[in-house]
């Protein structure tokens, strides 16, 4: 294990770990229900540990990304099912990101939104273009640990930490109705959709053999996976936390992605409010190129093209032509002026339905002797990744209903 | 594994990708050309690799969308161009001469070349 080469993964899974679903839905679930939430981060922050951790190793190993798998496990028909859901979900959730980024560059500049969502889908594609994968995902990853503000204020405030612990055991709130009980279920499928979201293991996936990684590589995957994505978790539970902390007592619903800014501008003023919107656009838009480029991977792999972006953009043309004509329908989505927070909403309640089908071709394979030989699932992973699966089954059964008994988690 | 060896055609093969001996993607094996009969020993004689493959594999009004998209080609890949299945299959020649790619070199004459790192 390279020292430097592994510091800057971790640096760049924790700068790169929120996304717009998560921001929203920490800022929401904790204005809502206080600390009782964040156990639904703690718990989809494993599942996300354990798959990518499977995917990465799977990648390294029997180098094969999730969608060869799932195509070459789940057979044609199957398979076509599930890119179909996938390429979907994927895009409204880039869509989000895209308009994500044109709201917070709207907040910095006062330009209209719209013509910022547009700015910033040329500036995403033009380092999509230039720059190679490894620099693509450090630059965004990089930039986006400004969200170290959000814990940076959770200090400031001087937060009740004996809570936040009481937060990680799972637990209902007392005195709920009945609605509110049903908004607390659809705040748990939407968290853990928001941590577990398909495309991240798609990226992680493909990111690793685009980097080459060989059976010596599986350190850093195992690092990167665990203390990456835990810090980068804590990101998120801080940005409840404060919200839980500031928001909550103050009946204020932090709807908008400016209003988490605010959990920072609060103990930092106009400096904190900058950082904070500053990490929130840089972290979003490595989630709107985590996004195009899963969904081109996805089409890619499925199909057998050339694929990868540390090919230049002409060695793999099909690819470099899924990634344009993917940012360009998300932006097409975002023009048509619907609101980005319903965008949001789609986007989680579509990846739970995506995530058993995304999940299972891979633990099939990382389960199989025969293609992993010696790194083979062991008990614990093979009892987590089972454990996990269960868990995403149940969520994705429960989201449709919960989605529509609680008008999208309003009560 | 070798082709020539006893495999098991839908677990060890359909749906695999393809990639060339210089390790370029260049289909998936979307079906098999066998030769013998049923009840007797059936050898494998071929890949069959494009969307024309799909027919009798996807139901009668998807594999109309698909042909609609992407046409009904199929190429065909002697099976004695294959090196090695595994989690992929390798071939042992580049991927245009098996016949493969014809899109993908079609598709990378309409991108600049410029401007990468």
């Amino acid at each position: 294990m390279n020292p430097l080469e592994l510091t800057l993964g971790v640096m760049t899974a924790v700068g790169g770990f929120v996304d717009i679903s998560e921001l929203v839905f920490a800022a929401k679930a904790g204005s809502l229900f206080g600390y009782a939430l964040i156990w639904a981060f703690a718990l989809g922050t494993i599942g996300i540990i354990v798959f990518s951790e499977m995917s990465g190793r799977v990648a390294a190993v029997a180098k094969q990304p999730v969608f060869n798998l799932m195509r070459h496990r789940l057979g044609l028909k199957l398979g076509l099912v599930t890119l179909a859901a996938s390429v979907l979900s994927t895009l409204i959730t880039c869509a989000a990101e895209v308009g994500g980024m044109g709201l917070i560059l709207h907040y910095l500049t006062g330009v209209p939104y719209l013509l910022m969502a547009a700015l910033s889908t040329v500036v995403l594609m033009a380092t999509m273009w230039v720059l190679p994968f490894k620099w693509i995902e450090r630059t965004y990853g990089l930039l986006g640990l400004l969200m170290i503000s959000f814990a940076a204020a959770l200090v400031a405030i001087h937060a009740p930490w004996g809570k936040i612990a009481g937060g990680f055991v799972p637990h209902v709130p007392g005195g709920l109705s009945t609605k509110e009980m049903l908004s607390f279920g659809y705040f748990i499928v939407a968290i853990l959709s928001a941590v577990l979201f398909p495309y991240e293991t798609y990226f992680y996936s493909s990111g690793g053999i685009e980097e080459q990684w060989g059976p010596k590589d599986l350190g850093t995957n195992r690092v990167t996976s665990i203390v990456g994505m835990s810090l980068g978790s804590l990101l998120a539970i801080s940005i409840l936390a404060n919200s839980a902390q500031l928001f909550g007592p103050a009946n204020v619903g932090p709807e908008i992605p400016g209003s988490a800014a605010l959990e920072v501008a609060i103990p930092f003023g106009r400096t904190g409010l900058l950082l904070a919107l500053l990490g929130m656009l840089f972290a979003i838009a490595g989630a709107a190129v985590e996004t195009c480029m899963a969904n081109a991977y996805s089409v890619a792999q499925f199909f057998g093209w050339e694929w990868g972006r540390h090919r230049k953009p002409w060695e793999a043309p099909r690819f470099t032509v899924a990634w344009i004509a993917f940012f360009l329908i998300s932006l097409a989505l975002v023009l048509t002026g619907i609101d980005p927070m319903n965008l949001v909403e789609y986007a989680v309640l579509f990846s739970i339905l995506v995530l058993p089908l995304t999940y299972l071709p891979l633990m099939l394979l990382a389960n199989d002797k025969k293609y992993m030989g010696q790194y083979v699932n062991g008990r614990l992973a093979k009892s987590l990744g089972w454990l996990f699966f269960a868990i995403i089954t149940a969520a994705a059964a429960a989201a449709i209903p919960l989605y529509v008994l609680t008008s999208g988690g309003q009560g | 594994m070798k082709p020539s060896g006893p495999i098991k055609l839908v677990a060890e093969l359909l749906d695999l990708p393809i990639m060339d001996k210089d390790g370029r993607y260049c289909g998936i094996v979307d079906d098999v050309e066998l030769s013998g009969s049923a009840g007797k020993e059936m050898r494998l004689h071929a890949l069959l690799v494009g969307p024309g493959a799909y027919e009798g594999r996807l139901p009668g009004w998807a594999f109309a969308v698909t042909r609609m998209i992407a046409g009904n080609r199929i190429t065909r890949v002697p099976v004695n161009q294959i090196e090695k299945i595994h989690t992929v299959v390798t071939l042992k020649c580049r991927a245009e001469q098996a016949g493969l790619n014809a899109v993908e070199n079609r598709v990378r004459g309409w991108i600049p070349k410029v401007g990468a790192m």
